[in-house]
């Protein structure tokens, strides 16, 4: 078993309309944390490669590009999971993120399942000494903050 | 669902709490909107979302606090359920689902129609919906009741 985090919001779009923007337009919709920051450094720019098998990368500033993870499943209009790994994770470490675009009414219910994340160590930077709970919460909170967002941006 | 967070929100505890995730939302239609789960699969919290309210749905993770389940059936209170329309549909669509439904749906004295139900651990909902414009005194006339603060 793993540990999951699982946040869920309506946006106001139909799910293909949110699958593009939610992996087309996340470099603009993107809100960095510095909680859970996927670089030491300066946010960059993040990015889907579409397909399975593509790269979800971060370009920072002066060009450089960090690999986040990589698209696991890309079944437009309804399903994507990609892997997860922030630079100060353990090397062995990934976690991976699922999110589902259904249909309710004229809206779609965007759903993200982050799953793994209890796997950083007590030691490591990427979780600040918080205990399991609290991490999660705090990640919980975090993926809330990327959802409003997205409803926003497909607004 | 807007970016918006009720300022009263009841946490409600079961023994079982992800079976009382299902089972509310085939029971009465609420939304998962945030669960959190420990590397065994335990829940560790979780909130569900109905319209513009609420509820946390929660474990017995103190020894005070217990699902009625674990308390001879007893609950200290209840939640009321607002709908819009058609109760009587929303009352079918509970059974269904397994509620056991103590009271079946009634128009009260005061314009409401509501239903009184119980979920598999024990918790006691009402449920309502407004079907009619009754005004202070003739609800006053019905119950034989001193009413105040009737809109």
């Amino acid at each position: 078993m793993t540990s999951r985090v699982y946040v869920a919001l309506r946006v106001k779009a139909t799910p293909e309309r949110a699958f593009a923007v939610f992996t087309q337009e996340i470099g603009a919709w993107w809100r960095p944390s510095r909680l859970f920051q996927t670089t030491p450094r300066a946010p960059g720019v993040l990015a889907f490669e579409p397909g399975e098998g593509g790269r979800f990368t971060e370009t920072l500033e002066g060009g450089k590009v960090f690999e986040i993870g990589r698209v696991m499943a890309w079944e437009p209009p309804d399903r994507l999971v990609f892997s997860w790994r922030q630079a100060t994770f353990p090397v062995d470490l990934h976690t991976e993120v699922e999110v589902r675009f259904e249909a309710v009414g004229e809206e779609t219910r965007v759903s993200v399942e982050h799953r793994g994340f209890d796997q950083t160590p007590a030691d490591s930077a990427a979780r600040h000494g918080f205990p399991d709970h609290a991490l999660l919460a705090r990640l919980a909170e975090f993926w809330q903050t990327q959802l409003r967002s997205v409803g926003g941006a497909v607004a | 669902m807007a970016d918006w967070r009720p300022k009263l929100i009841s946490a409600v505890v079961y023994r079982d709490p992800k079976a009382a995730l299902k089972f509310l939302e085939a029971a009465f239609g609420f939304e998962l909107f945030m669960l959190l789960e420990d590397a065994e699969g335990n829940l560790v919290h979780s909130e569900m979302r109905f319209g513009d309210a609420a509820v946390m749905v929660g474990y017995e993770w103190s020894d005070e606090y217990k699902s009625p389940a674990s308390i001879g059936g007893k609950v200290t209170q209840s939640i009321h359920i607002g709908v819009d329309a058609d109760v009587d549909a929303h009352c079918e669509r509970a059974r269904a689902a397994g509620m056991e439904i103590l009271a079946e749906p009634e128009t009260q004295f005061y314009g409401d129609r509501t239903y009184r139900c119980r979920d598999p651990e024990g918790h006691i909902w009402t449920v309502s919906q407004n079907v009619e414009a009754v005004s202070r005194e003739a609800a006053e006339a019905a119950s034989g009741l001193k009413i105040t603060g009737w809109i």
